[in-house]
């Protein structure tokens, strides 16, 4: 799969108007100059011969040289893929958290006001655009509360983390609540939910120890589904808070025409995606015994 | 040739090196909080091309001279510089003593080495003027024959003919002068660690986060200041502005659309200012293509549009408008150009001479420009005046990669255009843009051609700088102008907010918010 990502990935840029050795040299382009460039970025060979190229030197781990910043590729994302994991685990644990809480405290009472408020936050939590929340959250709580820094990474402190982490966050955290409050729902009318009731254990106990666990296989599905969402997020969060990440790169990589970075940033973020989704199938193996004996 | 006379330039250069003394006593420490909209994509002078790599380079390196406030050229790491009579050969002397941050001394092969390596980077229409140098940049020649080393502190620099700005290429960024040992020691990482002569030396960058640079004591001018420039690197302007009145910025840009609102605010409007800058917006045709390969169709587009809705309505009068090529703010603009006056009418009429009445066998015209949001609404205001005389604009709005392509290529027969000058002088805008000898990516993407405008145009580039040198340009921006090889929209200015308490901070045509690319040596916090 991560071939035919890398793959489609060079023809796109193919057949994409626009050369890397001309958007390199501003406005005016001296064309000995051009040519030179054009050459030492192996530009002037075939196609196929620059994507086999590319290929054997990914076979020994080397991702290649960016045209834009004459370093290796692997470089370039090595500096910038810190900040991504923790701007995405950050967001993941914001949705985790607040949308799980959201999701069980709305089902405890379904149809209440504290339900509907709950689940209309979800839905404009779904539907809010990254761009525009960030920029409230930093109008807010940075400019006019002064609680938090408006932007940047600030050498990784965890106030610079709060509000990108909520931004990016906060698209997820919907999603999470409402199948969370759907999925408990559906468990809470099971039979030995009932069965515990009449048991006589406290609804605490019923809903947070039976109920709750069962109702978080489909919610695990949804974050791993979600690891997608943070990553289509993140360009647009980091633009707004200055964060150093890997989808600012790769925008950037993008409108230079700089293939060998914008290959990269597609592997990784092809690599965190297949990751992410085999943590997910791990973790029914932590929540559901039963996957544990059929995988056993 | 040695016994060269020194121009009156020279002494004018030597003159200027001591004047200008601030009202206040600077006060020495303190960190400026600047900023930049994009990462830089090197600190290397020589593969820069771009102004947020140049706003670090200008404070990491120094050059033989530099433009001071009034853009003239004066001494830098050259003390001084003599001009053969025939405007040929020009001779540096350094200034003995000069120390790159790593405690090596200049000397006159540096400049050698330095130039050289440049005229193969990504800037060497720099170095062309000089004999042999064509030759050196296609790599037929291992050295550029003209330049050459008198003694450890006397360069010479002789031209294939006279150049009239060449002393504006000397105090430009890509002749900055670099170490030979770091760079062959750094290799290409030279770009992420640059070292120089400069009044601030390199301390970090970590890439879309922040430049850091700090004050290097050994500075031949003495210690700037400053002790250290921090540059965030902020893509939203909205975020830029955010900092900048969270305090955590001293300076920026002022953001799209609230260039008013922002001299109205009651905090802000003692901050804000805003000075004209070298730069034009401007249309251009593929005038060898039709249907532009006739001048009364380009005529009649001309005088159909009406660039003062752009310049008030959505720039909030914050920009100069435009009645030729040329910006006011530059040496050699003439007041006296007339501009093709809006005239419907007229423009109908040129139309139907062109065999075209009201518009027929036109079809829509596509119009090419690079995506940001300004420009897709100038576009818009465009489309919505040509409907009037019965010209359809078909929109293509593509990223800057993709628009250079079609403009250089020539597939593009109406396109968007803006033009900043590298240096200040009249050649850099007219003989770039509109000399045959420059067709395609070189900067003619109008691929105009006119034998006459070429030859006043040789003729301005080879005089000494004066009024005769000047009505050459003029009689050729006029030409070119009835020409409609060009229409101008308005001219550029630098919209930027500064705090109070940044002392120094120079606001010549040449330094645009948020890079700004004024010498920060110069800067002082008063606090």
């Amino acid at each position: 799969m991560l071939f035919g990502i890398t793959l489609l990935v060079f023809l796109l840029n193919a057949v994409a108007l626009g050369d890397p050795a001309r958007a390199a040299m501003g406005q005016r382009a001296d064309p000995a100059a051009l040519e030179r460039l054009r050459r030492d970025y192996a530009l002037d060979r075939p196609l196929a011969v620059q994507y086999a190229t590319w290929i054997g030197r990914l076979a020994r781990g080397d991702l290649g040289t960016s045209f834009r910043e004459q370093r290796p590729v692997t470089e370039v994302i090595a500096e910038r893929l810190p900040a991504t994991v923790r701007l995405a685990l950050a967001a993941t644990l914001v949705a985790v958290v607040l949308g799980v809480a959201a999701g069980t405290l709305a089902a405890v009472r379904p149809g209440s006001v504290l339900d509907h408020a709950l689940m209309g936050a979800a839905v404009l939590g779904i539907s809010t655009p990254v761009f525009w929340l960030g920029m409230m959250l930093a109008l807010v709580f940075a400019v006019t509360l002064g609680w938090l820094p408006v932007s940047g990474y600030g050498g990784g402190s965890l106030a610079h983390l709060v509000l990108p982490a909520l931004t990016l966050g906060a698209l997820h955290t919907g999603t999470v609540a409402r199948m969370t409050r759907a999925s408990l729902l559906e468990v809470v009318r099971q039979d030995y939910v009932q069965t515990a009731r009449a048991k006589g254990l406290p609804e605490r106990v019923v809903l947070g120890k039976h109920a709750l666990r069962n109702a978080l296989i489909p919610v695990v599905t949804v974050i791993g589904i979600g690891l997608a969402d943070l990553l289509v997020g993140a360009p647009l969060t980091e633009t707004v808070f200055a964060w150093p990440g890997l989808g600012r790169l790769l925008v950037a990589a993008v409108g230079q025409r700089d293939l060998p970075v914008v290959m990269g940033a597609v592997l990784v973020f092809a690599l965190v995606y297949v990751v992410g989704n085999l943590l997910v199938d791990l973790a029914y193996l932590l929540i559901d015994p039963r996957t544990r004996r059929a995988a056993a | 040739m040695r016994k060269a006379a020194v121009l009156t330039l020279a002494v004018v250069l030597v003159a200027l090196a001591g004047a200008t003394a601030p009202a206040q006593t600077p006060r020495a420490g303190g960190t400026l909080r600047a900023v930049f909209g994009s990462d830089p994509p090197t600190l290397d002078p020589a593969h820069a091309t771009d102004t947020t790599s140049s706003a670090v380079i200008r404070q990491v390196f120094d050059g033989l001279l530099e433009l001071d406030e009034t853009l003239t050229p004066v001494p830098a790491l050259a003390r001084s510089v003599a001009v053969s009579p025939d405007g040929r050969v020009y001779t540096f002397a350094l200034r003995p003593g000069v120390r790159f941050h790593t405690g090596r001394e200049l000397r006159a092969a540096d400049v050698k080495y330095s130039f050289e390596r440049a005229a193969r980077g990504k800037r060497p229409w720099v170095f062309e003027k000089i004999s042999g140098a064509r030759e050196f940049i296609k790599g037929a020649a291992g050295e550029i024959a003209g330049l050459r080393v008198v003694d450890g502190l006397r360069v010479e620099l002789r031209l294939d003919r006279p150049f009239a700005p060449f002393l504006h290429l000397m105090a430009y960024d890509a002749a900055a002068i670099v170490p030979r040992e770091e760079v062959e020691a750094r290799g290409p990482g030279f770009a992420s660690h640059p070292v120089g002569t400069g009044a601030f030396r390199f301390v970090s960058w970590r890439r879309d986060d922040q430049v850091v640079l700090e004050r290097f004591p050994g500075h031949f001018r003495g210690p700037a200041h400053l002790e250290r420039i921090v540059f965030r690197i902020i893509p939203a302007e909205i975020t830029r502005f955010n900092e900048y009145r969270a305090g955590q910025l001293d300076l920026t840009d002022i953001p799209t659309g609230q260039c008013r609102s922002v001299q109205s605010d009651a905090q802000l409007r003692g901050e804000a200012a805003v000075w004209p800058t070298l730069g034009t917006h401007g249309l251009r045709f593929n005038v060898e293509k039709p249907p532009f390969n006739d001048a009364r169709l380009r005529r009649a587009l001309a005088h159909a549009l009406d660039p003062t809705l752009i310049v008030e309505r959505l720039l909030e009068g914050c920009v100069h408008p435009a009645r030729g090529i040329l910006p006011p703010a530059l040496p050699g603009y003439s007041p006296a150009i007339r501009r093709l006056p809006l005239d419907r009418e007229r423009a109908r009429r040129l139309l139907a001479e062109a065999g075209h009445p009201g518009g027929r066998g036109l079809g829509p015209i596509p119009f090419n420009f690079n995506t940001n949001d300004l420009n897709q609404r100038i576009a818009e205001v465009l489309q919505a005046q040509l409907r009037e005389i019965g010209i359809a604009l078909e929109l293509r709005r593509l990223d800057w990669a993709a628009h250079i392509k079609v403009v250089d290529d020539g597939s593009a027969v109406f396109f968007r255009q803006g033009w900043i000058a590298d240096y200040p002088d009249p050649e850099n805008f007219l003989t770039v843009l509109f000399h045959s000898r420059n067709i395609g990516a070189a900067g003619n993407t109008s691929r105009y051609r006119n034998p006459a405008v070429d030859r006043l145009l040789d003729e301005g580039d080879a005089m000494a700088t004066g009024a005769a040198r000047f009505a050459r340009y003029h009689q050729a921006e006029q030409a070119i102008v009835d020409d409609a090889a060009w229409i101008s929209l308005y001219h550029y200015s630098s919209r930027a907010l500064v705090k109070r308490h940044v002392k120094g901070l120079e606001r010549s045509a040449l330094s645009s918010a948020p890079e700004f690319l004024a010498p920060l040596r110069k800067v002082w916090l008063d606090r």
